[in-house]
């Protein structure tokens, strides 16, 4: 690809995107005010403490509970801004306590409401149809707690089929949306659900891929099946390098038989943070080319990878080499190399790319656009929450756009929440940098080699 | 000598293909059976009296050992006293960077050890290659500190005397070790006395003579002398023979408490012809509880319950036995670990997908076979599969008992096996109590996300390694130091800053410097 025709592309699309944010919404994580973000995004210890308390919400069973809790990890904190002093005083009587409790848990709880659309997927169903109005599509993701058990991977199986059957239904009554609904491959499906693997098995075992992978395999086919029949997608989501290889073969060697030849959509996602993740996706196109699957192309989902921190650290305790870039700079060049790889392997596999970051998403449009694919060829999606203004911009541009939406209680919410919150207030992300005022030449430029 | 900074040895990254398969070919490669002699000094007396086999299968032989005599432990005490002349003389810096090629012999073979590990004592794989790292840890960790004890300690001085205070070593050390980390725990006692300046013989246990054969060979490769480490393969007596011999100045143990008090009271009692009184560094068991509060995470305590209880069988010292949990959350926790266990595979060690190996020997499987019968007739056992425990080899199912009552002996008893206790609190001072009414402290671990509760069960809780939020097993070289308070153990820390003091005892000098009033330096 002729490397300044896509870069002035690349700034075109950029610059048409930015101008189509819309303004009044205010910026996510501005919108998310609660004070208690910005503060937290400066201060490291009250970060700390405040996703502490976060985390912690569901587990506690009182308004005294919650700000016992809530003071015990402020107590940590050695540069308590005035409006924590004031809440550290007021929790010194019952009263206050209990006060200060409920209102911390009410702010929780608000927070939560941007990232999760409704408790169960018919809850979330108006949300979902505006989106659609908005000529936004979904995927619908059930947040629930850790599958340790064989009754859980059950349950979390009967709650996905059980969401299917409730999208199916709500997704056909919707009116049509030509641009969300057909690419050059063939029909879009409408009703659009992500899976993890890991609320499929108990088994998920590192050092023995093969047990996760057959143990979730039947409930795993059983869900291909009801998707199939309700002509929806399954997409089964990436988690931490540990699972990976359970992942990778149990959806391959799934699709691979022939009963899913023809049907349900499916796909997968890869995580370009991984320094291997080109040979994995050597894996996966080998894999395309070698299964034909008609109408239904292998959906890759192109992501950075949520779990930065998670392997950094578990790499550093186990004195391993780093599996990710530690650059954040490299990840994201070999994110815009892989657009071009997955690009370029179309029609073997159908691309979408996921992130929130202007320069990748402009770069992934632009490069489309250069190699003559139409708009409606690569979809675009955001997090419910954090890519709202994003997935806006996009859709007002006429581009294909999917906003991945959870659902599920608080409870189960929780520790969705604490990630996105982490993530958002890490000091190398994009939705940071946008925040805090960084020019959009420097957002838009090329990722520093 | 300058060194780099102390690090652990990193495990293999198992979760790769390749790294699981090169263990696999290196179990496939391993000769077996092994050879182990009595070996004192140059001489090597091989024999079959004593005869290790592979826990899963247990027609597999694994090693071929000679068993030492009386006189054998006699004449091996004897080459270790000839030796510690030039031992204890020889530089530490020298002592040390014998240590540390022992290391890189272990680190040039690990797999294979691991292996050994493997089919000697079914060890799984992840654990048999963090015994091999631990090994390796030990030595490098004490290499290191015995080149800074060799320093000495700093005194007060003052014009007209010169004063030194040194740690020298205390002689001849009898190491007497435990099948259960059977390369890490040997080779942990016995690099720290010979990093000291101490000669050693060492005594493995008698289901792991192979594992003590490769501790011994992996030092003599670095180049300690002979004479300063001998190999004593033999059963209980050969070990009491070691202990009691007059000429033996310390004793590092490492196993039951039976045994561990039984030293410790012959070692009190000093015979004719000692020069030493007798210091015994014991570790022995305990009853280790994991206190659950009302505000744990339990996506997060259940698997690491899981795996304090039930890896490797329950068969580290550090093992969890017990789970006091908050009465608020009691039943859900009970319900979903009780599924977490019925998921359990029940398997042979070498195979990745086992989660809870074979027992070490027959005996353990019928002494945890009946602290089960005793769980179903007391209370509840609430979760143990028993249909896919394989009929060969000393496996046991894995086994949850709740509602037992107060004064059942499976709250007390060391069970070292695959059963787990789980009990009803009213808050976490109640756990606190109970964690205090016992005798043995070793290990214990506290989930809550409360700093205060942390604090406060921090404050009142006696173990010697207690943990927050994460298993009890585990420890590292270095990162916890490792050893049990009370009856658990002579408090004595493995792989911490302060354990080789046992090994030696400081010797203070000062000199006069003054002549005829002039200060002569
Ligand atoms: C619709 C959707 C679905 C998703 N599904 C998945 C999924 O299945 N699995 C999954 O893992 N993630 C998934 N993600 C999350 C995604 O991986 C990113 O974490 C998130 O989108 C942030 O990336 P960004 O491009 O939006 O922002 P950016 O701010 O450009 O990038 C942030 C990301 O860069 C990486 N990074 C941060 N610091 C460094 C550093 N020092 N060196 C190198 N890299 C660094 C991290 O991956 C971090 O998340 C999904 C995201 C979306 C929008």
């Amino acid at each position: 690809m002729h490397r300044p025709a896509l870069e002035r592309e690349i700034q075109l699309v950029g610059h048409e995107l930015a101008k189509a944010f819309p303004s009044r919404r205010g910026h996510p994580i501005r919108a998310l005010d609660e004070r208690a973000m910005d503060l937290a995004a400066r201060d490291e210890e009250l970060r700390a403490a405040l996703f502490r308390f976060v985390d912690v919400v569901p587990a506690c069973r009182s308004a005294g509970d919650l700000a016992t809790h809530l003071i015990g990890f402020l107590d940590e904190v050695h540069d308590q801004p005035p409006p924590l002093s004031a809440a550290m005083r007021m929790a010194c009587s019952g009263a206050g306590r209990a006060a200060l409790g409920a209102a911390s848990a009410a702010s929780v709880r608000h927070m939560a409401h941007r990232f999760i659309v409704g408790s169960d997927p018919r809850a979330a169903l108006p949300t979902l149809a505006r989106l659609w109005h908005d000529a936004i599509a979904t995927s619908v993701d059930l947040l629930g707690e850790a599958t340790v058990t064989a009754v859980e991977a059950d349950r979390y199986a009967a709650r996905c089929a059980a969401a299917l059957d409730v999208l199916a239904p709500a997704y056909a009554a919707m009116d049509p949306h030509p641009l969300l609904e057909r690419d050059s491959v063939g029909v879009l499906p409408r009703a659009n659900l992500s899976v993890k693997v890991s609320a499929l098995t108990p088994l998920l075992r590192a050092e023995a891929p093969a047990r996760g992978r057959d143990d979730a395999a039947p409930r795993l086919r059983e869900l291909l099946r009801r998707a199939d029949a309700l002509g929806a997608h399954l997409h089964i989501d990436m988690e931490s390098l540990d699972s990976r290889e359970a992942v990778l073969e149990l959806v391959l060697e799934l699709l691979a038989e022939p009963e899913f030849e023809r049907g349900p959509s499916a796909g997968i996602v890869l995580q370009a943070y991984l320094r291997d993740s080109p040979e994995t996706l050597d894996r996966v196109l080998d894999w395309a080319r070698a299964t034909p699957r008609p109408g239904v192309a292998l959906v890759v989902r192109l992501v950075k990878g949520a779990y930065w921190d998670h392997e950094v650290v578990e790499a550093r305790s186990h004195g391993w080499s780093v599996p990710v870039f530690e650059e954040k700079a490299a990840c994201d060049r070999n994110f815009e190399t892989l657009t071009e790889r997955l690009m370029q392997a179309r029609p073997a596999v159908r691309v979408a790319i996921a992130s929130h970051n202007l320069r990748s998403v402009s770069h992934a449009i632009a490069c489309n656009r250069l190699q003559g694919g139409s708009d409606a060829d690569v979809e675009l999606q955001v997090l419910r929450g954090l890519g709202d203004d994003l997935g806006h911009a996009l859709a007002t541009l006429g581009l294909r756009v999917r906003a991945y939406c959870p659902v599920g209680d608080l409870v189960a919410g929780m520790a969705y929440l604490v990630r996105r919150l982490l993530e958002n207030t890490a000091n190398e992300s994009f939705l940071h940098d946008q925040a805090t005022g960084v020019p959009l030449e420097l957002l838009l430029a090329p990722p520093a080699t | 000598m300058t060194l780099e900074p102390f690090a652990n040895e990193p495990v293999l990254e198992l979760r790769r293909a390749a790294q699981r398969a090169k263990l696999t070919a290196a179990l496939d490669e391993l000769v077996l059976p092994l050879r182990v002699p009595v070996w004192i000094g140059e001489d090597r007396r091989d024999d079959e009296q004593l005869v290790s086999t592979d826990p899963g299968e247990p027609e597999r032989v694994v090693a071929l050992a000679a068993s030492a005599t009386p006189a054998e432990a006699a004449a091996a005490v004897a080459a270790a006293r000839g030796a510690f002349n030039a031992w204890s003389a020889t530089p530490a810096a020298d002592r040390a960077a014998a240590l540390l090629r022992a290391a890189a012999w272990m680190r040039e073979r690990r797999r294979a050890l691991a292996a050994l590990a493997l089919r000697e004592c079914a060890k799984p794989w992840t654990d048999a290659d963090a015994d091999v790292c631990e090994a390796i840890d030990f030595l490098e960790f004490y290499a290191r500190g015995a080149l800074r004890l060799a320093d000495g300690a700093p005194l007060l001085q003052v014009p007209g005397e010169r004063n030194e205070l040194r740690y020298v070593p205390r002689g001849v050390c009898a190491v007497i070790a435990p099948w259960n980390f059977p390369l890490a725990i040997p080779m942990g006692m016995t690099a720290a006395a010979l990093a000291t300046g101490n000669t050693v013989v060492l005594k493995p246990a008698e289901q792991a003579p192979g594992c003590g054969l490769m501790v011994v060979e992996a030092l003599r490769a670095g180049g300690v002398p002979a004479g300063a480490i001998s190999l004593l393969p033999g059963g209980g007596d050969a070990g009491a023979a070691l202990a009691a011999h007059p000429d033996v100045a310390t004793i590092a143990f490492t196993g039951s408490a039976a045994v561990g008090s039984e030293l410790l009271r012959d070692a009190a009692a000093v015979q004719p012809g000692a020069r030493d009184l007798k210091r015994v560094i014991a570790e022995m068991g305990g009853k280790n509880c994991v206190i659950v509060d009302a505000d744990a995470d339990l996506d997060d305590a259940i698997p690491a319950i899981v795996a304090s209880a039930f890896g490797y069988a329950g068969q580290k010292c550090s093992a969890a036995s017990r789970v006091l949990v908050s009465e608020q959350i009691h039943d859900v926790l009970l319900e979903r670990l009780a599924g977490a266990v019925a998921c359990l595979t029940v398997g042979p060690a070498a195979d990745f997908a086992s989660d809870v190996p074979p027992l070490i020997e027959r005996s353990a499987q019928q002494r945890v076979r009946s602290y089960a019968a005793q769980a179903a007739a007391e209370g509840a056992v609430v979760s143990a599969r028993q249909d896919d425990v394989p009929a060969a080899g000393w496996y046991c199912a894995a086994v949850i008992a709740a509602s037992l009552p107060s004064r059942s002996a499976l709250l007390r008893d060391e069970i070292f096996g695959p059963l787990l206790c789980v009990e009803a609190v009213r808050d976490i001072d109640e756990a606190c109590d109970l964690v205090d009414a016992l005798p043995v402290a070793l290990t214990g671990a506290l989930f809550s996300r409360n700093p205060r509760t942390v604090a406060h069960v921090a404050s009142r809780s006696p173990v010697g390694n207690l943990y927050v939020n994460r298993a009890t097993t585990g420890a590292m070289v270095g990162r916890q130091p490792f050893g049990g308070n009370r009856l658990s153990g002579t408090g004595t820390k493995a792989g911490g800053s302060d354990y080789l003091l046992q090994f030696v005892q400081p010797q203070v000098l000062s000199e006069n410097t003054l002549r005829h009033g002039l200060v002569i330096s």
